[in-house]
C-alpha cells in the first residue's frame, strides 16, 4: 500500500545544527496489517511516521501510495490524500479546547461540505462505538487522558481512512487503558484498516494485534521482519 | 459535496471558537465599535449640519441688502425701499427686523424676528423649542407654555411682558430652536427703532441672472449700502462647515491610526494557542485555504459587529443627544444654541467610505498572519 524508496530526511540542512533523522529508508507497508515502528526515543519513529502519513516531505527519495508517486504532489493534493486517506492519533491527542467532544470529532470532515445533519449523525455513531456517548457534549479539557485518546480516535476514523496512524500512543496511559487501546485496535483491524503504530511499550509491540514489527535506530532501519 | 455545505461548516466553527476566546475579542470589538462611532458621528453631523444649513437659506431671499456704517451693520432707512424698487427687473423688496436679544438668566442668545402674522396681535410671541427664558408662571416644559408670560428687558430700560402664543414646528431644528417670533410694534419698543427704520431689506428679482447687475444697481445709487447674494452664503456656509468637519477629521485620524495599531497588533499576534490550532487542523485535514476562510469569517463576524453597533450608537448620538460630545467644537458659529437636535440626513455614501476604510483593511489584517502560520508544515503537530 506504502513504498518508501531510499528515504532520507535532514533537519536545518546545510546549517551548522544540520541533523540526519532518517537515512536509507526502504520499507513497504501491506494492506490490512498492523505494524510497529519500534526504537528508543530519539530514533527518528515520529519523523518516519509524518513522512508515511503525508504530513511531511522526504529530503530525498520517493514515497508510492496505491502505486501514485505522492512525493512531489502539490501542497493542496497532499493535504487531500493525507484527509481521505490517514487517520493520526497524536502522541499529545492533540484536541482543540474550548470546543466540545463531538466538535472535535467533526472537525476533519469539515471541509468535505458533507451536510451538517448526517455528519453530526456519524460522529455520535463513533462516539458510541467508543463508548464516549455521555461525554459527546462536554469540553474536550475536562476529559480524562483514556477519555481524550477516544476522542482522538473517534476523530480519526471520521474521514473513514485506510490507514490509521498512531504515535506512542500508550505514553499517557495506565497498563489498563494501554490494553483497552490494543484492543480498539484488534477492532479497526478486524474492520480492515492498516494500522502504523510507533511505540517502544512492550504492551504496544509484544501484543498479538501486531502483525510486524520494525526496528529502527540511529533514523536508519535495523530488522524489519514479520512476526514469526 | 455542497460549497455552501462547507462554508456553513467552517463558518459555524468560527463562530465558536469566537467565543473561547472571550477577553480578547470583547476587547477588540468594544474599541472597533468606539472608532466606528466617533467617525461615524462626524460623518452624520458634518453632513446634517451642512444639509440643514443648506434647507435654511433655500428659502432666503435671493438677495438681502445691509447698510454698512464704518464698515459695520447698521439699520437701513426704509426711504432705500422705493428707489430701489424702480431699478428694472426688481419684483420686490420688503423691509425686514430682526436680531438678537441676550437673556441673562438662561444665559443664551435668542434671535428675535418680526412677524407679519402677528402684527396685529401686538403683545403676543411664538418660540422655538430651545427658548428656555424663565416665565412669570416659572414652568420649564415648552408643551406647556401656551399663555406664559415672558418678561424682557427693553433698551430704554424697562420691562415688557409678552404672551407666549404658541410654539414653533420644527422642521429644521437649528433655526427654529431659539428663534422667538413677535409683532413689529414690540419689536421697535424692545430695541428702541424708529418707524423709518429697518434691519435690512429682501428683494425678489425676475431674473436670477441680473442678481449681479441689479446688486451693481443698488450700490450705485446707494454707496452706504452691502448687497449679499443667497448664492455667497451658501458657498460660506459650505467652508464653514467643511472646515469644522475638517478639523474634527484630523483629530480622528489620529484615533484612527492608534486603532489599526492596536488592530494590528491584537489580530497579528496570533496567540501560542492560536497557532497549535491551525497546526492541528492542517495536520487532520484542512487546506491552507480553509484555515484562511475560517479566518476570513472571523475577521468579518467581528468588524461587522462592531460596525454596526458604531453605526447604531452614532446615530443615536447625533440625532437623539444632540450631539453631547461634538458641541464644544462644532458649534457657536453665530450664536450659542440653547440646545437643538439635528434632523437625520444618512449618505448611503458615507457608510459606504466608512466600511471600506475599516471593515476591509481588518479582515484583511487578520488573514495575512494566519496565512503565515497556516503555510507551515503539518508535521511540527506531530511533536507538540
Ligand atoms: N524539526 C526538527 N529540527 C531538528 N531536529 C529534529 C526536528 N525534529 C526532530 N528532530 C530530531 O530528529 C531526531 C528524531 O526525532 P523523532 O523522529 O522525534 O524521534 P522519536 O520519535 O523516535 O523519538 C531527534 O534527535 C530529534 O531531536
Ligand atoms: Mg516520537
Amino acid at each position: 500500500m506504502i513504498r518508501l524508496q531510499n528515504v532520507r530526511k535532514v533537519f536545518n540542512a546545510d546549517k551548522a545544527n544540520e541533523f540526519v533523522a532518517i537515512e536509507g529508508v526502504n520499507l513497504s507497508i501491506d494492506s490490512h496489517g498492523a505494524t510497529v515502528l519500534k526504537g528508543p526515543s530519539g530514533s527518528g519513529k515520529t519523523t518516519l511516521l509524518s513522512i508515511l502519513g503525508c504530513m511531511a516531505r522526504p529530503t530525498s527519495g520517493r514515497i508510492m501510495l496505491k502505486e501514485r508517486e505522492i512525493t512531489s504532489l502539490p501542497e493542496r493534493f497532499l493535504t487531500e490524500v493525507r484527509r481521505e486517506t490517514f487517520g493520526i492519533v497524536f502522541q499529545q491527542f492533540n484536541l482543540i479546547k474550548g470546543i466540545t467532544a463531538l466538535e472535535n470529532v467533526m472537525l476533519p470532515a469539515y471541509p468535505n461540505g458533507e451536510k451538517h445533519a448526517s455528519l453530526k449523525k456519524r460522529a455520535m455513531e463513533l462516539l458510541d462505538l467508543l463508548n464516549l456517548i455521555g461525554k459527546a457534549f462536554s469540553k474536550v479539557e475536562w476529559l480524562s487522558g483514556g477519555e481524550a485518546q477516544r476522542i482522538a480516535i473517534a476523530r480519526a476514523l471520521i474521514n473513514n481512512p485506510a490507514i490509521i496512524i498512531a504515535d506512542e500512543p500508550t505514553a499517557h496511559l495506565d497498563t489498563r487503558l494501554s490494553r483497552e487501546f490494543m484492543e480498539i485496535m484488534r477492532q479497526l483491524k478486524k474492520e480492515g484498516k492498516t494500522l502504523l503504530i510507533a511505540s517502544h511499550d512492550p504492551i504496544v509491540y509484544d501484543s498479538t494485534v501486531i502483525d510486524r514489527i520494525v526496528e529502527i535506530r540511529d533514523g536508519k532501519i535495523v530488522s524489519s521482519g514479520d512476526i514469526p | 459535496m455542497g460549497a455552501i455545505e462547507k462554508q456553513r461548516n467552517i463558518l459555524d466553527f468560527t463562530l465558536s471558537s469566537l467565543g473561547r476566546r472571550k477577553g480578547k475579542n470583547i476587547a477588540l470589538v468594544v474599541v472597533y465599535t468606539f472608532v466606528i462611532f466617533l467617525l461615524a458621528s462626524v460623518l452624520f453631523f458634518t453632513h446634517s449640519l451642512k444639509k440643514e444649513a443648506f434647507l435654511i437659506l433655500q428659502d432666503a431671499p435671493e438677495m438681502t441688502v445691509q447698510r454698512l456704517l464704518a464698515g459695520r451693520q447698521d439699520l437701513i432707512p426704509t426711504h432705500y425701499i422705493d428707489t430701489i424698487r424702480q431699478i428694472r427687473g426688481v419684483q420686490s423688496v420688503a423691509p425686514r427686523l430682526w436680531g438678537y436679544y441676550y437673556d441673562a438668566m438662561s444665559g443664551a442668545n435668542y434671535t428675535l424676528m418680526v412677524n407679519a402674522e402677528l402684527n396685529d396681535r401686538a403683545g403676543e410671541i411664538i418660540i422655538g423649542n430651545g427658548v428656555s427664558m424663565r416665565s412669570m408662571s416659572g414652568k420649564r416644559n415648552q408643551a406647556l407654555r401656551r399663555n406664559d408670560i415672558i418678561p424682557f428687558k427693553t433698551y430704554d430700560g424697562s420691562v415688557l411682558t409678552l404672551k407666549v402664543r404658541g410654539l414653533l414646528p420644527f422642521a429644521s431644528e437649528l433655526v427654529t430652536a431659539d428663534l422667538i417670533l413677535v409683532s413689529e410694534a414690540d419689536f421697535r419698543k424692545l430695541f428702541s427703532i424708529a418707524n423709518d427704520q429697518a434691519t435690512d431689506l429682501v428683494l425678489n428679482v425676475r431674473n436670477a441672472k441680473e442678481l449681479s447687475t441689479i446688486a451693481a444697481k443698488i450700490t450705485q445709487i446707494h454707496p452706504d449700502t452691502r448687497p449679499i447674494l443667497r448664492e455667497e452664503i451658501l458657498r460660506t456656509y459650505d467652508a464653514v462647515f467643511d472646515w469644522r468637519g475638517g478639523v474634527i477629521f484630523m483629530v480622528l485620524s489620529g484615533v484612527f491610526f492608534a486603532f489599526i495599531i492596536l488592530a494590528w497588533d491584537k489580530a497579528t499576534g496570533l496567540s501560542a494557542e492560536e497557532k497549535r490550532e491551525i497546526g492541528i487542523l492542517k495536520a487532520i485535514g484542512w487546506e491552507t485555504s480553509d484555515i484562511l476562510l475560517m479566518k476570513f469569517w472571523e475577521g468579518s463576524a467581528v468588524s461587522m459587529a462592531a460596525f454596526f453597533m458604531g453605526i447604531f450608537l452614532a446615530y443615536l448620538h447625533i440625532f437623539l443627544a444632540s450631539s453631547i460630545l461634538f458641541e464644544p467644537v462644532l458649534k457657536g458659529w453665530s450664536v450659542l444654541y440653547p440646545s437643538f437636535r439635528l434632523t437625520p440626513y444618512i449618505s448611503v455614501y458615507h457608510i459606504a467610505t466608512l466600511f471600506f476604510l475599516t471593515v476591509i483593511p481588518y479582515t484583511v489584517v487578520t488573514i495575512v498572519p494566519s496565512w503565515r502560520s497556516a503555510t507551515i508544515d503539518p508535521d511540527s503537530v506531530m511533536r507538540m
